[in-house]
């Protein structure tokens, strides 16, 4: 910020110092590399990677959408496959749960119906005898643990201990015949084996002889079924000693429950029901495998349809990818269309400006032509007027001669024609025809002094063509050697008849080599600046034109005792169209034009100035030109 | 041998300027000349000249200011102006400060420039000399006719602000309303106008009048700078004083204070006129400046009867008539 400011202040404070190598320049536009703008490849390249950069980032953009989706189907997929699968389960189980119940309850239901018909005649007095033998002595035989299952069993002595309890029980009497009761009961029902325990969780009966005597009091199922609730469960079996035999690979549900005396509500003693229901978890787990085979069907439909959807998605965001790309591709060529037109545009805008430049130029050539032609026309005037003047008066005294040459003539061809010494002749009649001579019109020494003056006044109007030739050469050669000091001369006489007369003219010229230039642009440069010089002049005053050769440069000054440029103005000489005269005086283009040629010469053109006592201009121009 | 009708200076920096000067008038007049301004002053000071004829263009001192000073010197000696490409500023201030006779362009007619020599030597030696009139306020102002020649109302207004109580001013918005006003002696003392009026040339008008009424005094305020037609407006019309418009109210006043002492002093003695006698009219121009007074005459309205303070005295046209009457009557 420091630095532009400085480098202003710079700028407004050297005019002089830059002159015509011109002030801080300004930054070009990138656009304009290379001079002339084109807009065309500067759009081309700086454009295309935007372009590029955009279409990446929509492709990036289109890829993740489909990602996402793709992200999105496979959490669905898994999600309806979990609940599928949660959904099978809970059937299962609910089927499974509604199982057991229904067989629960079948065999709470024949658990009573047992008890009413068996367990007073038969049952109750041998539970009871049973229950008289001891078992404590077994119970408190320590427990092991069983490597292999990790679980805690009785000990083989303890085992024996109560096989032995259980002989005694079936040594009792009426065990046979229970027994054979109970088979014949159970004959061909889906009950496939009982058991009894006694009050203190004893096997009393089992349909399965090895089995009485077991202590079954930490069983769970036991524990519920004497605290009045039934406990069943479903298990599978791969070998079970049933009524029938031993048989293999089956289902079964086994309830714990309580037997109540008939007619109340005490219970007497727990049965362990064992039925089958292998046919009804097989219809179960048909049924869970056809849900399966329809869960599998289902997702694999559905695995189809999101193949489908993500296929359909691919497509369509390929298919919008294209779209798009083609759609930046079309904006690209139109703006390319664009700036193509605008580039024509600008093109044209220059050329005008160009073409207005030189019509301006031309204007100002021709304004300073025709302040030049005013001030010969008006040179002229004067040479014209007495010559004029002067040919008529000659003309009017040769016809005032008529008479008296007439009689000159006559007496010579008298003198001539007579022999003797004297003659005599009638001076009355001479006298008439003499009256009309006036002596001073015979003077010829006047008209020919008329005419000496109006050959002075052709000598005038000749030196005044010439100059005037001198100034414009229109006829000669644009770029010659010319004598700097001559052509400021005939500038000099030329602008004379057009400053006011009270602005005196000074020329100071140093021995000056020729140089190569344009002396027609020159001459104007230097009208300008000597009218200028002229115009700042309010009243009387001078006008100085000095010349000096300054190394390989020659140095003119135009120096002005005029109320010089003020501070606020002097930067802005230089501006094209700035001018400090009333409107349609001056052009404003008078400096720039001279700074133009001065610079295409290379030199260089610069002022300095004092308010209220004068200015100085001044010219450098080489001798020889780059050109 | 011709008699000398009057003695003449003749200033130029051209030499031969003045030999042909001399060669072409020294058969009437005698004739002294002189290369400066300041050179002819002396000899202004020391001899008295009936005529004195100065070129525009000279170094030091130009003719206008020389002949202002002349002016001063000696209001008898008549001024006649040589111009050539002459500059209007110059031109302007010859008419305005030293009241020049004549305009002679360069290159002169040679049978012309006796002529108007002779006519100025004859004035100059028969009429009355006028008291050097100087741009102070009067000790008292008569009341005087001002006729107000312009389309715009400027002018007027500023006139009226001035001094319109102690004038009488009359509007003419056109070339017709300008010549009803002269239907009777009213005595117009000065008139006040453009050059250009309602779209139509005023210079004819003038010039005409002046032939007419060569006590009334005229001032022209005009927006354009021709110097033909201010040489014209002076050989043909004797304007009084040539004012740049946009009018500058102290530069009128002044102009028309000047302009009423000069009515004044032409008033109190009417021989004076004869120093402003003034080129006649062609008959061709006279004719176009009546056609140019029918058309204004067209565009005028009756209304413009009410600036003349109340005077019911005939239409408008009659008043025309009688004007255009004693105008075009006399000549």
């Amino acid at each position: 910020m420091a630095f532009t400011l400085f480098a202003k202040q710079l700028a407004k404070a050297a005019p002089a110092a830059a002159g015509g190598r011109g002030e801080v320049a300004e930054p070009k536009p990138v656009a304009m590399k290379g001079g002339r703008l084109n807009l065309v490849v500067y759009y081309f390249f700086s454009s295309l990677w935007v372009f590029v950069l955009v279409a990446m980032a929509m492709i990036t953009f289109e890829t993740d959408q489909a990602d996402f989706f793709k992200s999105v189907q496979e959490e669905q997929k898994v999600f309806f496959k979990t609940v599928q699968s949660s959904f099978a389960k809970r059937q299962d189980d609910a089927a499974r749960q509604d199982l057991l119940a229904i067989h629960e309850a079948g065999n709470v239901n024949l658990t009573r119906l047992f008890a009413n018909t068996l367990w007073e005649t038969d049952f109750a007095p041998f539970v009871a005898r049973a229950q008289a033998i001891p078992v404590e002595h077994c119970r408190v035989l320590a427990d092991v643990r069983n490597e292999k299952t990790g679980k805690t069993e009785p000990s083989p002595g303890k085992k024996h201990c109560f096989a032995e309890v259980g002989k005694r029980i079936m040594a009792l009497p009426g065990f046979a015949a229970l027994d054979l009761k109970v088979h014949d009961t159970m004959k061909r029902s889906s009950v496939f084996k009982i058991k009894v325990f006694d009050l203190r969780g004893i096997t009393v009966y089992s349909s399965e002889r090895a089995q009485i005597g077991e202590d079954k009091a930490n069983n769970a199922g036991w524990k519920s079924a004497i605290g009045g609730q039934p406990a069943s469960e479903l298990t599978h079996r791969d070998k079970f000693s049933a009524f029938e035999g031993v048989v293999e690979n089956r289902d079964l549900i086994g309830s714990y429950l309580p037997v109540r005396a008939p007619g109340s509500d005490k219970i007497v003693g727990v049965f362990e029901v064992y039925s089958d229901v292998t046919q009804f978890l097989g219809r179960i787990q048909q049924t869970s495998v056809a849900l399966k085979k329809a869960a599998l069907e289902n997702e694999r439909t559905i695995e189809a349809k999101s193949a489908e959807n993500l296929d359909k998605v691919g497509s369509s965001s390929i298919k919008s990818l294209l779209v798009v790309g083609g759609l930046l591709g079309l904006l690209y060529a139109a703006l390319f269309f664009i700036m193509r037109q605008a580039q024509r545009t600008i093109e044209y805008q220059v050329q005008q400006r160009e073409r207005v430049q030189q019509q301006l130029g031309q204007a100002e050539k021709m304004a300073s032509l025709g302040q030049m032609v005013a001030g010969v026309a008006h040179q002229l005037n004067t040479p014209l007027a007495y010559s004029y003047n002067n040919i008529q008066m000659v003309m009017q005294s040769l016809d005032q001669y008529a008479l008296p040459l007439k009689v000159a003539g006559t007496f010579s061809r008298l003198v001539k024609s007579v022999e003797a010494d004297k003659v005599t002749f009638n001076v009355a009649k001479a006298k008439a025809q003499v009256s009309g001579i006036d002596e001073r019109d015979l003077d010829v020494a006047m008209p020919r002094e008329m005419l000496g003056d109006t050959l002075q006044g052709i000598e005038q109007m000749r030196e005044l063509v010439e100059n005037l030739r001198d100034f414009t050469r229109l006829d000669r050669t644009k770029v010659a050697r010319f004598d700097l000091n001559k052509g400021l001369h005939s500038v000099v006489y030329i602008a004379k008849s057009v400053i006011p007369t009270r602005v005196r003219v000074v020329e100071d010229y140093a021995q000056l080599p020729e140089i190569e230039c344009n002396p027609s642009q020159l001459n104007q440069v230097f009208l300008n600046l000597i009218n200028n010089a002229a115009q700042a002049i309010p009243g009387e005053g001078t006008v100085t034109i000095k010349s000096a050769l300054e190394g390989d440069m020659v140095r003119v000054d135009v120096v002005d005792t005029g109320s010089g440029i003020p501070t606020d103005v002097l930067p802005h000489i230089w501006d094209n169209y700035y001018t400090t005269k009333p409107a349609g005086e001056g052009t404003g283009i008078g400096l720039p034009i001279a700074r133009t040629i001065v610079t295409e010469h290379g030199g260089d053109i610069s002022v300095v100035s004092n308010p209220g006592m004068g200015t100085t201009f001044t010219v450098h121009l080489p001798i020889k030109t780059a050109q | 041998m011709a008699n000398i009708k009057g003695r003449v200076l003749c200033v130029d920096d051209e030499p031969n300027i003045l030999r042909s000067l001399q060669w072409l008038l020294q058969k009437e007049f005698e004739i002294m000349t002189a290369p400066s301004g300041h050179e002819g002053l002396a000899l202004v000071r020391k001899h008295d000249f009936d005529v004195v004829i100065s070129d525009q263009r000279m170094p030091g001192m130009t003719g206008s200011e020389f002949l202002r000073e002349v002016r001063k010197i000696s209001p008898r000696t008549m001024r006649i102006l040589l111009t050539g490409y002459s500059d209007l500023q110059a031109v302007l201030r010859s008419v305005n400060e030293s009241e020049v006779f004549r305009f002679i362009n360069k290159p002169w007619k040679l049978n012309e420039l006796p002529l108007v020599v002779a006519e100025a030597a004859h004035i100059a030696r028969t009429q009355p000399v006028p008291a050097a009139v100087d741009e102070a306020p009067p000790a008292e102002t008569r009341m005087e006719t001002i006729l107000v020649v312009d389309d715009e109302p400027d002018m007027v207004d500023i006139l009226r602000q001035e001094i319109g109580a102690s004038a009488s001013i009359v509007h003419a918005r056109n070339l017709a309303e300008a010549v009803a006003t002269f239907e009777s002696d009213q005595a117009v003392g000065i008139i006040l106008a453009d050059t250009r009026v309602d779209g139509l040339d005023s210079t004819r008008m003038l010039k005409m009048l002046k032939q007419h009424y060569p006590g009334i005094v005229t001032v022209v305020c005009t927006l354009e700078s021709d110097v033909d037609n201010v040489v014209d407006l002076i050989n043909q019309g004797q304007i009084f004083r040539i004012i740049p418009k946009p009018v500058k109210p102290g530069l009128l006043m002044m102009a028309v204070r000047a302009a009423s002492l000069k009515r004044q002093q032409l008033k109190d003695h009417p021989d004076l006129a004869t120093r402003h006698t003034v080129v006649g009219l062609s008959e061709e121009t006279r004719q176009a400046l009546m056609a140019d007074i029918q058309r204004a005459s067209l565009r005028a309205t009756p209304a413009a009867d009410q600036e003349q303070g109340g005077d019911e005295g005939g239409s408008f046209l009659g008043r025309l008539g009688s004007g255009l009457k004693r105008l075009f009557g006399r000549g």
